[in-house]
This record gives C-alpha cells, structure tokens and sequence, in this order.
C-alpha cells in the first residue's frame, strides 16, 4: 500500500496514457471491456476503463482483480463459473456477468504490485501463453508510465522544495543583512561621532606656515589610537604633537583623549616640549590602569624667526623621528632624521627620560611627522616600506617643500601599497612657504574644510600678512 | 597566521619562569601574553625570561604586552629579561628606549647563564 501512496496515482483525473492502454487491451482481445486498476486497502480503483462507462471503483471482493494482484503471474480464468472463487464475485453474479477474466499485474521495478490491467467478457473464452504474455506486456506499459509519472512528480517536487528553500534563505539572508547595516550604520556613526571628540575638527591658521595633516582609522568601527594636534601657547608661539597609543580600540582611544588633554594643558604651564612629555608621563602613570597605557609621541615648539622661518625645538618619546626637508642648491631635497637622543616610551615607566633638538625651520623646508601606520606598511613585495624607503620616496619629491603637496604625496603613496588596512595612520606636515610662492594678499586655502573622519585629509595654507 | 601563534612555559626554577612565545605576537596575541606572564608572576615566579625565538611578527601591541608584564614583575620586585628578539623589536626597543631598562640576550640559553652569574656572585 506504502507503493501505492508513492505513486500517488489514487483518484487522479483520466489521464490519455492509461486508456489508451485499455482501449489497446480490448482491442487486442476483442473484449467488451478492459481496465486498468490501481488496488486499494479497501477498494479497487479504475485508473481507466474501457466499455465500462460509470464506474470508478468497487469492493476487494474474491475472485477477479483482488486476487490477480496478488500473484507475480497473469490470472486467466477462461469460465468464471467454473471458477469456485469468481463464480460469487459480484461482477460474476451480478448484472454485468462476466464470464470471462484475465489479468496481468502491474509490478514495480522494486517488486510492489500496485494493481492489474484486466480484460473481461461476458462470453467463456480461451486465450494462448501468446496472448496472456501480451498483457504483461501491456501492465509493464502502465508500470512504465507509473515510473516516468513518479520520476517526473519527485523532480518537480524536489524543484519546488529547491525554490522553497532558497527563497527562505534569501529572506533570512535578506533579515540579516538588513540588520548587519542598521548595525553597522550605528556603530560607524557612533565611532566617527567619537572620533570627532578624539581629533581635531580642523588645523588652526598660523600665520607664515602652511599645515596639512591626514588621519586614518583602520576601519570606519575602530576609533583610533593615533592623534596629533596644533595649537597656540602665547607669546606668538605655537605648539603641536603627534603620537600613536599602544593598542587599537576603545581603550586607546580612552587613552589617546587624556594624551591630548594632558598635552594641551601642560603646555599652557610650560611649553619646553620634555617639560610637556614629561607631565605626561607623569599623568598616564598616575592612571588607575597604571603599565597598560602608554604611547611614543614628538612634541614641538614653533617660535617665528626673523627671516620668515621658525625655531623648532622638537622632543621624542619613544617615537621614530621627524623628518626635516630641504631644499638643496641645484636641486633636490636633504632628508634628514630628528632624532633626540633618549626620547623614550610616554607612560611606561616613572623613570622615563627626554630629550629634545633645536632645529631652524627656513622659507622652503619642511617637516613631516608620521605614525609607524607609514613606515610599517607593506610594500607590493611584502616588505616594510620602513625608514628606508620613506626616505627614498621623500628625497625624490621636487622643492621647495610644501605641506600640503607632502601629504597628498605620502596619501598617494600609501594608496599604492597593497595592505594599509591594518593600522591607523596619522601624518602632519608643516612648511613655511618662500616669498616669492604665494602672491601676498592671501591669508588662508583650506585644502578642504571637512573634519576627519574615517579617511581625510585636511590642509590650510597660511601666509603672514 | 594568529592560529598558529603558542605560548608555552619549558622552564621553572625558584622564582623563575621562561615563557616562550612562537607566531604573531600583537594586538591579536598581545593580551594573552600579558595574561599568561601575570598568572606566572601570581603564582611566584616574577623573574621572568621571554624566549621570543619564534615570533615571526611584533607590533606596538606587543611591545605594550612586554611593559606592561615588566610594570607587574617590578611591583613585586621581580624581572623581565628578553631572548632571541626579532630584528624588529630590537629597533622598537631602541626607538622608545626601552633597551636601558630591558635586558636582551641573545637566546634564553644566554639569558638563564647570566641570571645563575648574576646569583652566583650575589
């Protein structure tokens, strides 16, 4: 029975293959009538039927098709009355009185017997191994048909479980991602709203200098640990720094907001830049997370000079030196490292020392502070581009130096390499532009006026009036 | 290559503790190390040695890993002595200063024979 449900062939509409198949049988017989049946638990049910106009089903009564179906041969019974089971079957007995039967059953390729293929007459009659071979012949017609019938029902039910099936896994897909942006429009918000208050919304204008820095966070999430700055502290005087927290994430970030705040204040009370760095020092050591947080820094000090230019006295804690460019007679530009010997790590111990270096500043030169983001970046051949080639790349850039055209220099070569992703990058530049470079008159070029955000770079020119 | 990245403790003695770290020690590893070292120096070996033969990679995040494990063995007057840097951590080192205040040795065998000379004309 479990067959007969697989097939799923019970009570389906009249389908041309199977009366064909029962037309074919009362023809090659010459018999009023000819069926196909599917057996049932409790009934016989014609799947086709020819010259029995009507009817659809009967009982599983003795005798005819309920007892050919349950042999693997064909049922011939050439008299039914002389038949001691058929001769009480009602279709015997009954009205239509067959007198005649034969019947091949309808077998599965697995060897389930579904129903039969009969021929009847109302007339005794004798039918050769020829005859009855036929109609095995024509039952394994109807099993052929059940098979491709099968087959053809599993495909499109397995389609429809297919379709069914990706079409809950792009909804669900569809939820998630949908979700994932929402989320992640959240956090990006929230992160470039911190960022805001980590770096400064715009470089100040100092007269006679030109400035230009650029900020990058790894990703637009992750609020970074590099920061620098530029500020007035009286007396014409300016200060700036620039430094790298230890870390990534919220608790550099945590740390890189006190640097600042630390910096900026202690440099109102005394802007000699180891003063600075050590008030600072002493500030991330008092924290209660004392030995976790701590950042390597250069902290500057710019005094206006009398030929246009600027004293510079610069300090280091712990971080790779500054470069100082300038333009060579006849071409090129000298690189050269400000190094302060025995700038250490900001924060890591009380012992700490700095120094600082005094360096002029002159109309065409330049100095270039970076976080380890540049130097560290891979090149194309997997290598760091280190000290090295940063100085390579900023030895071939045409003079005299400019702030501005530095850092969209030093972006662009950053942009060439294969894998910056995974450090943030800070960069400040400051120039003091020669007389003859900008018409007099113009006072401040913004490079752009957006604050930082995930990856901006912002510049302003400045010319003393 | 983080997954491939162990800690691993061959040698204790007394109050002394190697650690040897293989793989890629940074913002990934960092705190792991620092958990691992801190457990070390709680469970009365604050004379650590670092055995950093196998780091294939340092950042600042290592870098960090490393003070803040020498902060916690100073507290309890203990050490931390550094084998077999990578070439760029010795260039860390050097940059932040940190060298004047960490030993480096060249490998933890080196290490181990100047802390017994150091013992031995205690």
């Amino acid at each position: 029975m479990a067959a007969v449900r697989r097939y799923d062939i019970l009570d389906t509409p009249p389908d041309g293959a199977y009366d064909r198949v029962a037309a074919l049988a009362a023809r090659l017989f010459e018999v009023p009538v000819a069926t196909v049946t599917i057996v049932d638990e409790d009934r016989i049910w014609f799947k086709a039927t020819h010259g029995l106009e009507g009817v659809t089903e009967i009982g599983r009564d003795p005798g005819l098709c309920a007892s050919a179906v349950l042999t693997d041969d064909t049922t011939v019974i050439p008299d039914t009355l002389l038949d001691p089971v058929a001769c009480s079957n009602p279709l015997v007995a009954g009205p239509m009185g067959v007198r005649f039967y034969a019947a091949a059953p309808i077998i599965t390729a697995d060897g389930y017997r579904l129903g039969t293929v009969n021929v009847l007459d109302t007339r005794p009659r004798e039918i050769s191994e020829a005859d009855s071979a036929t109609l095995a012949d024509l039952a394994a017609v109807v099993r052929d048909q059940l098979e491709l019938r099968l087959s053809a029902l599993r495909v499109v039910r397995a389609e429809q479980e297919r379709r069914k099936v990706e079409q809950d896994k792009r909804q669900a897909e569809e939820e998630a991602r949908q979700r994932a942006e929402r989320d992640k429009a959240a956090i990006a918000a929230f992160a470039s709203t911190l960022q805001r208050t980590l770096v400064p919304p715009a470089l100040p204008a100092v007269p006679g200098l030109e400035l230009a820095c650029h900020y990058k966070t790894a990703s637009p999430q992750e609020v970074g640990g590099d920061f620098y700055d530029v500020f007035p502290v009286g007396g014409g005087r300016w200060a700036f720094f620039l430094g790298d927290v230890c870390g990534k994430g919220a608790e550099a970030a945590s740390v890189t907001s006190l640097t600042r705040y630390t910096l900026r204040a202690a440099a109102l009370v005394d802007a000699e830049p180891t003063a600075a760095l050590k008030a600072l020092n002493a500030a991330l050591l008092l924290d209660a997370a004392v030995g976790t947080r701590f950042c390597t820094a250069v902290f500057g000090l710019l005094d206006p000079a009398r030929d246009g230019g600027f004293t510079v006295t610069l300090a280091t804690g712990g971080h790779p030196p500054a470069y100082h460019l300038s333009p060579i007679e006849g071409g090129g530009v000298r690189v050269e490292a400000v190094r302060a010997k025995g700038g250490m790590l900001v924060g890591a111990f009380a012992e700490a020392a700095f120094a600082s270096r005094t360096l002029h500043l002159a109309p065409g030169q330049g100095l270039l502070l970076y976080t380890d983001g540049l130097t560290e970046a891979r090149t194309a051949d997997g290598r760091m581009l280190a000290d090295t080639g940063l100085i390579d790349f900023l030895t071939q850039r045409p003079a005299p130096v400019s702030a501005g055209c530095l850092i969209d220099d030093t972006v662009a070569l950053l942009d060439t390499l294969p894998d910056t992703e995974r450090d943030d990058v800070a960069l400040l530049a400051l120039s003091v532009p020669t007389p003859d470079a900008a018409p007099a008159g113009i006072t401040t070029t913004a490079h752009s006026a957006a604050a930082p955000t995930a990856d901006t770079s912002v510049g302003q020119e400045n010319q003393r009036p | 290559m983080t997954d491939a990245f162990h800690i691993d403790v061959p040698h204790t003695d007394g109050t002394l503790a190697v650690i040897a770290l293989s793989g890629e020690f940074d913002i990934a590893t960092a705190s792991a190390v620092r958990a691992r070292a801190l457990e070390l120096i709680a469970n009365g070996h604050p004379d650590l040695v670092a055995d950093l033969a196998g780091v294939t990679f340092c950042d600042s995040s290592g870098l960090g890993a490393l003070v803040g494990i020498w902060r916690c063995a100073k507290d309890v007057d203990g050490s931390l002595t550094l084998a077999a840097i990578p070439d760029r951590l010795g260039r860390l080192l050097s940059v932040t200063g940190m060298d004047t205040f960490l030993p480096v040795y060249p490998s933890a065998d080196a290490a181990l024979a100047a802390r017994q000379g150091n013992r031995t004309t205690a």
